[in-house]
């Protein structure tokens, strides 16, 4: 501001200097007008006057600085913006990667061409009808494999199935999108009555599934289980089967999806395939609801 | 015990098949063989098929129990079963003590866990 008030000043003497010849009384008038004009264009937002005092401008100014600087761009409502878009996009950026990882294991596990778990089978249901693989199709089925005269494991799996087969439907609101399979491995003793027996005790959805010993065996090794089972059994014979104890998770176009293992807890397990229910129909692709 | 007299023909189904145990005698069975595991630890006895005779003179109640709430299959994988868990256990037990002792003797040569 000191600057500026200097200029005019000098402009105040070089007029006045000049204009003293011809005559006083006709340059006179002139002065204050370009007084006022110089003052006007050196400091244009100011109706101030001349008694303004540069130090009060100048904590003016500073005033202005300070209030920016507390508000400016660094608000609190900016600071919220930044952290809810960066909050929202990690988000965004874990549930896309959980879900492409979901759908790369399903694409993994199809394999090129044949697939390498499940595949076509004959068996037949506890009512006596036979049951192929195209039942499967259309829902996400969940296969186990065991018998009946099992002494730990296949009980607790099967305790563990009919869990996940109450918590899945809760989760579908009721859809029947979900299968549950008991495929024997003992069909010799395991013989629809006996299964149907057997399954009762465990859950009322569960379709069991039995057949010769040749379709079993060959059920057996579409899902890659192993099969001990003794062939020629005397009636009577006490005796054990191995087998796999895995649930397979199979999509709605009869592809292996994932496993459910010992380490699976009921909550753990609807979670797993509840998140590849969702996402099949997030790709908007068919499923079975009646 | 008709579920476990396995040449009588109460637990043959009418389609031929044999009806397997229930909940309630699984659950029988698993408590028999629960009481008569407990015995075998309390005389310091891993394996009941090769130390039969012990387990039978130290646990001869338990171990009849068992036998009449179990098929015959089950009683053998129970006891085998048994030996296997101890063994799991015990080779556990020793791979962490074998590491523990690795990170001692590498910490002791100036690793740090990072």
């Amino acid at each position: 501001m000191s600057l500026p008030l200097r200029s005019i000043t000098r402009t105040l003497t070089r007029t006045s200097r000049t204009c003293h010849t011809p005559s006083i009384a006709t340059t006179r008038p002139v002065l204050p007008q370009t007084l006022r004009q110089n003052v006007s264009l050196t400091s244009p937002r100011t109706a101030v006057p001349f008694s303004t005092s540069p130090m009060r401008s100048k904590s003016r100014t500073m005033g202005q600085i300070r209030a920016r600087n507390a508000t400016g761009p660094f608000s609190w409502k900016s600071a919220l913006l930044f952290v809810l878009t960066g909050a929202g996009m990690i988000v965004y950026f874990r549930v896309e990667k959980d879900r492409l990882e979901r759908k790369r294991i399903a694409e993994m596990s199809k394999g090129v061409g044949k697939p390498k778990v499940g595949g076509p089978f004959v068996l037949k249901d506890l009512e006596g009808k036979v049951f192929t693989e195209d039942e499967l199709k259309g829902r996400y089925s969940f296969v186990y494999f065991g018998f009946t005269h099992c002494p730990d494991i296949c009980p607790d799996e099967l305790d563990k199935m009919a869990e996940i087969i109450d918590k899945v439907k809760e989760a579908n609101k009721g859809d029947n999108v979900f299968l549950p399979v008991f495929i024997t491995c003992d069909p010799v003793r395991d013989t629809p009555e006996v299964l149907k027996n057997y399954l009762q005790e465990f859950h009322k959805d569960i379709i069991g599934l039995t057949g010769t010993y040749d379709q079993v065996k060959q059920v057996c090794k579409a899902y890659r289980v192993y099969f001990s089972t003794p062939k020629d059994v005397k009636p009577g014979d006490d005796y054990l089967v191995d087998h796999s104890i895995y649930f397979y998770l199979m999509d709605p176009d009869g592809d292996f999806v994932e496993c459910i293992g010992r380490q699976d807890t009921p909550e753990s397990a609807t979670k797993t395939i509840m998140e590849h229910i969702n996402d099949w129909k997030r790709e908007g692709k068919p499923l079975k609801k009646d | 015990m008709g579920w476990f007299s396995w040449s009588s023909n109460s637990n043959q189904a009418s389609d031929g098949g044999r009806i397997a145990p229930d909940r309630t005698s699984r659950q029988k069975c698993w408590e028999a063989r629960d009481t008569f595991f407990s015995c075998l630890d309390n005389n310091d006895i891993i394996d009941s098929v090769k130390g039969d005779k012990e387990a039978r003179k130290k646990c001869g109640k338990e171990i009849a129990e068992f036998e009449a709430s179990c098929a015959t299959a089950w009683v053998k994988y129970f006891k085998e079963k048994r030996v296997m868990e101890y063994n799991r256990d015990k080779t556990i037990e020793r791979i962490k003590k074998e590491d523990a002792a690795t990170v001692q003797d590498l910490k002791s040569q100036g690793w740090t866990s990072r």
